[in-house]
């Protein structure tokens, strides 16, 4: 990398590149003094790189903004491109809704103002232009309220610039930067209020909090008038430009041309309820909503940072999260070195787990999130292990309250950032859970947890990482193996099955083929013992022979999976098959996953089958004491829904190769077309038509382009023909999925009138139990279990909260279904409101 | 996301020798991979690990650990398959370099897995590099190949006079495995029949039928025995003693007694 763009990139930094000094100003001095060199010598690259910088390491842009300042004192013509560039850059952020791209660069916008770069006005008329697009998107008449999660979004993005230029936009356009907020205010009166108690990770007096609690937007308008309030005095934004206004003030201002803001899609005037639903969903998938910031903390911890202040860094974190994705080193550092004086590690912790817990699904997959605060335990050791602890304890307190989806991710992500510190952790402080019944939250907690550690390590190193707390070791995994029916045992006599079993082995080490397989048992086992016993053989054995490892279960199931299929061709007898599957590894959950996510995989059992095997008593009877059913009804939808998106990429991808096909195929003619009617000589002779070699050509060229065009014709039909079979198995699955808890929910929810909300639930189970509470209290005096839920209304809010999970995290795929969901499961007259309540909070779709 | 501290370099400056191509068509093959090579592993970590670690990448379709070509045991690295490219780059982005048994692993983009590439290509039947290590790494196998050799070389020049020589046990066999090459395989049949074309696949989903049986298949993971074990510096606390039901079941039987 060229000197000139390491000083760009490494401008603020300690480091080689600035000597020693890492005061601002000397640093701009550096960078300025370089970089107009460069511009006379080379700029065509100067300018792209500028942008790429400001834009993908924002908390520089106070920097960025007033060296383009001093910029613009001796070469107007290069500042004037870059603010073209900036507005093209934000005009294309804004048709596109890249959402990031939106945010910073207007934040930038602001930056350049205060380098005197911007015409204040022209960026008054920016927020204008946003506010009155916000305001009419909100309006019923001449908008499409479905849509207020862009509005919203767009209202953000004026809020959260301020920070960078409220002071200048105060001193000099005073009255119009008035008006704006005034508007926003206007906005938020007329728009509604953002319910977001399905989006929230904590689950605790809901309705009560999100009646009184303001939204994000409320939130941060808050924090902007109290930033005015206080003459937008902030800590957290550098302010760099100062130390040059003397001769910033003689730069020429430039103008930005108007904006135009997205259109949506039409209202939903003559469609279904279903359908405005729809459209609320696909809004907020593009334009996510912003949850106000995990508060794990007693504020003390906060060091009196103003509330602004808190705001920025969050930012600060939340871009550095997103545009260093894939550079360790850099997110790392920059994480820990943010341009304020303050210190932060409290804050970072609650930003990157408000991350990992976001709901439906934060920016990246939680294994990230893992690895940053990995890295950042590593380059802080002193301060930030010891705040992550502190965040574990806090949620760990209340974990009860925890949105199943969330949970599940913060105990993949406390397995795996053990793993990384040796398992480390004071297991004694969390010993009392063994007295708490064998469905309280916090011990099935501590038992998933110790579950997946094993997993990463194996079970003696587990072990051996709770010797400090060894009554623990109740909450592992079993260690035995697996659970085969038909082991020889010494001495005794084999029993006909067990003779049988045996045969059976000997064929397979004998590579006997799957055909072969399937005669000898139509033969010699069905006739005889029936397709109960047979299948109970034919799965024990197999399973057996692949037990010793992932590629031995694999390699049998490619081997033999045609006896399975043949044995099981319906869903029936899939179901019986998956039975016998968590029968032989009934003492490893993994292997049990992994086993069905396989067989799934090979299509020897259906997804269907699989829902129904985990609704079976079997495993009902284990929803609020094991994570188990769940992994495995997870990875059913999981395979499902990534079957649907492989195809639609498919089909996104062979529709673009057909467009280019027809085209050269079009050409192709064209140009045969064009030769035929053209004369030439051959031999001295007028001939109609071109030269017999070029015209054999051309000819091959058309036939050519014309069958590959076919060909992928063909292919696209194909694949449109299996989404749309997919699609239809979609719908009889979620059909089949939400029959079933309703179904298992039915038999066990209390009455209706005793419960009309999940906190009801938890209050009765409270009631139920005081006395035995009150017993266990005054044996143990601890005061933790004086409001302890009772089994079965435990069972229910885990079978609730799961049901809000699956239903959020696969809301997409059950949109396109949703009438007739409600015609044949939702509206029934024996439907429990509770029921309706998961499903509601889940699609943020009111269900009645 | 993050382009400013990426170079616009290649992938890899290394090729490797098994790959029949240019060095063009690598790094496309790297670029639009799904395959990752793991190396650094332990010799002891199980494809159960392996699988609870990259499943938080995303769906994994196939895991291949890489064994020595002699006592078809583990020896420290593998590939793991996955269903996409985005999933990949995830493995490649958030796994490497964090810690499996004790070890930073290493993540990196692979061309490929074709048949064959599971053996280890070292002259004792592992890995190159442990050939040449000088460190002892338990778990690992302890020293590298060369300076046991040495060390057992200097063993055997010392005068343990007449009478002591005696005292000690005959060195277990260890290249027993030789001659049973392919006999305790499920997977014998036709070879890998597809060209340098595959590692080109996109997500092929439909790989998950079970009727494909035309490529050879990586079935010689079998348990370690114990005369393994006695190989070894250390025993492996994991070794499965119970429910391993080895198809030379018999064989092993003579071997213990």
């Amino acid at each position: 990398m060229s000197n000139w763009k390491t000083l760009l990139l490494r401008i603020g930094e300690k480091g080689p590149e600035y000597g020693t000094s890492s005061d601002y100003k000397d640093h701009i001095e550096t960078c300025f003094g370089v970089i107009r060199r460069e511009i006379e010598r080379s700029g065509d690259q100067v300018l792209p790189f500028l942008l790429q910088c400001a834009e993908q390491l924002p908390h520089k842009i106070p920097l960025y903004g007033t060296l383009i300042g001093l910029l613009n004192l001796e070469n107007e013509d290069f500042v004037q491109k870059l603010v073209e560039s900036v507005h093209a850059n934000f005009q294309v952020a804004l048709d596109s809704g890249n959402c990031n791209s939106i945010r910073i660069l207007l934040r930038f916008m602001t930056s350049l103002l205060c380098s005197k770069v911007i015409q204040p006005a022209s960026l008054i008329v920016v927020f204008e232009t946003l506010l009155s697009s916000a305001a009419t998107t909100v309006d019923e008449e001449k908008g499409n309220p479905s849509w207020q999660p862009q509005a919203d979004f767009y209202v953000i993005c004026i809020l959260s610039s301020l920070p960078w230029g409220g002071s200048e936009l105060a001193e000099q356009v005073p009255d119009e930067i008035e008006r704006v907020l005034v508007g926003i205010q206007a906005y938020l009166s007329i728009r509604k209020n953002s319910s977001t108690s399905g989006l929230n990770f904590f689950h605790n007096g809901e309705f009560e909090s999100s009646l009184a609690e303001k939204d994000f937007v409320e939130d941060l308008l808050d924090r902007i008038q109290s930033l005015a309030s206080n003459g937008w005095k902030l800590e957290s934004v550098p302010r760099p430009h100062l130390s040059f206004e003397a001769q910033l003030v003689a730069g020429k201002f430039h103008e930005l041309r108007p904006i135009k803001c997205m259109e949506q899609p039409s209202p939903p005037s003559d469609h279904s309820r279903a359908y405005s639903g729809k459209q609320k969903h696909d809004a907020l998938t593009r334009y996510p909503q912003r949850i106000r910031r995990l508060n794990i903390f007693p504020a003390n911890k906060m060091e009196d940072v103003q509330p602004i202040d808190r705001f920025v860094v969050e930012e600060y974190l939340l871009d550095v999260l997103f545009y260093l994705n894939g550079c360790r080193k850099e997110c790392a550092s920059y994480m820990a070195n943010l341009p304020v004086t303050f210190r932060y590690e409290y804050l970072m912790a609650e930003t990157l787990f408000s991350q990992i817990l976001l709901l439906p699904q934060p920016p990246f997959k939680t294994l990230y999130y893992t690895l940053v605060i990995m890295d950042l335990c590593k380059a802080l050791p002193g301060a930030f292990p010891a705040v992550v602890a502190g965040a574990v304890r806090a949620l760990f307190e209340k974990i009860s309250d925890l949105d199943m989806e969330s949970r599940t991710r913060l105990i993949l992500w406390f397995s795996h950032h053990l793993s990384n510190f040796q398992f480390i952790w004071p297991w004694e402080e969390w010993a009392f859970v063994l007295d708490l019944p064998k469905w309280a939250p916090k011990r099935v907690f501590v038992q998933e947890i110790l579950q997946r550690e094993v997993r990463l390590s194996y079970w003696d190193k587990i072990k051996q990482s709770i010797e400090n707390a060894t009554a623990l070791e109740e909450l592992l995994p079993p260690k035995a193996g697996p659970n085969f029916m038909y082991s020889l045992e010494e001495g005794k006599e084999k029993t006909e099955e067990q003779q049988l079993s045996a045969e059976l082995s000997r064929k397979v080490k004998e590579k006997q083929t799957a055909r072969d397989m399937i005669v000898w048992i139509e033969e010699t086992i069905y006739p005889v013992h029936g397709f109960e016993v047979t299948l109970t053989i034919v799965v024990q054995t197999l399973l057996d022979i692949g037990s010793k490892s992932f590629t031995h279960l694999v390699t049998v199931l490619e081997r033999y999976g045609q006896v399975f299929s043949k044995l099981c061709p319906d869903n029936d007898k899939q179901v019986m098959l998956l039975s016998q599957v968590s029968t032989y590894w009934k003492n490893n959950v993994q292997m049990t996953a992994v086993a069905i996510d396989r067989m799934m995989g090979y299509r020897l059992v259906s997804n269907q089958a699989i829902v129904r095997w985990v609704f079976s008593p079997e495993n009902v009877d284990q929803f609020h004491v094991s994570d188990q059913p769940w992994e495995i009804l997870g990875n059913a939808l999981n395979k499902t829904y990534n079957r649907i998106s492989d195809l639609r990429k498919d089909i996104s991808n062979i529709t673009k190769n057909v467009l280019v096909a027809e085209k050269a195929s079009a050409n192709a003619r064209v140009e045969l077309e064009a030769a035929e009617s053209k004369l030439s000589l051959v031999e001295g002779e007028p001939v109609l038509g071109e030269n017999p070699a070029k015209m054999k050509r051309l000819k091959s060229t058309v036939e050519k382009t014309g069958e590959a065009e076919l060909s992928l014709r063909e292919s696209l039909e194909a694949k449109e023909a299996l989404l749309n079979r997919a699609l239809s198995e979609t719908e009889v699955l979620l059909l089949l999925l939400f029959q079933s808890f309703l179904g298992v929910l039915k038999e066990r929810l209390p009455d209706p009138t005793k419960v009309r909300s999940v906190q009801d639930l938890k209050s009765i189970g409270a009631e139920d139990d005081k006395p035995s509470a009150m017993d266990v209290d005054s044996e143990n005096g601890n005061p933790k279990k004086s409001c302890e839920v009772g089994e079965r209304e435990q069972w229910c809010l885990s079978t609730l909260g799961y049901l809000t999970a699956f239903t959020r995290q696969y809301a997409s795929e059950i949109w396109p279904h949703m009438e007739k969901l409600e015609s044949e499961v939702f509206s029934g007259e024996d439907v429990h409101p509770l029921f309706l309540q998961a499903i509601s909070s889940a699609l943020q779709f009111p269900l009645h | 996301m993050a382009s400013l501290f990426k170079e616009q370099a290649k992938l890899s400056a290394y090729r490797d020798r098994r790959f029949s191509g240019t060095q063009e068509e690598f790094d496309e093959a790297l670029r639009a991979s799904t395959t990752v090579y793991i190396g650094n592993v332990s010799f002891y970590t199980t494809e159960e690990q392996l699988y609870e670690l990259f499943s938080r990448a995303g769906e994994i379709k196939k895991i291949i650990m890489g064994l020595d070509k002699n006592t078809k045991t583990p020896c420290g690295f593998c590939f793991v398959l996955f269903y996409s490219r985005e999933d990949t780059e995830d493995a490649v982005k958030y796994i490497s370099g964090t810690i499996l048994d004790d070890r930073p692993i290493r993540v990196d983009f692979d061309w490929g897995f074709q048949e064959g590439r599971q053996w280890g290509r070292g002259r004792s039947g592992g890995q190159v590099r442990d050939e040449y290590r000088t460190d002892y790494d338990p778990a690992r196998g302890g020293y590298g190949k060369l300076v046991q050799k040495e060390l057992e070389a200097q063993r055997q020049l010392v005068d343990y006079g007449t009478g002591s020589l005696g005292a000690y046990p005959q060195a277990a066999p260890t290249n027993y495995g030789n001659g049973r090459r392919g006999g305790g395989n499920y997977g014998q049949g036709g070879q890998n029949r597809h060209g340098r074309g595959d590692y080109h696949r996109k997500r092929q989903r439909d790989d998950d039928r079970y009727g494909r049986d035309n490529s050879r298949r990586n079935t010689d993971h079998e348990s370690r025995r114990d005369t393994d074990s006695d190989m070894r510096p250390e025993k492996n606390p994991r070794f499965r003693e119970s429910g391993d039901s080895d198809d030379d079941g018999e064989d092993d039987r003579k071997r213990r007694s």
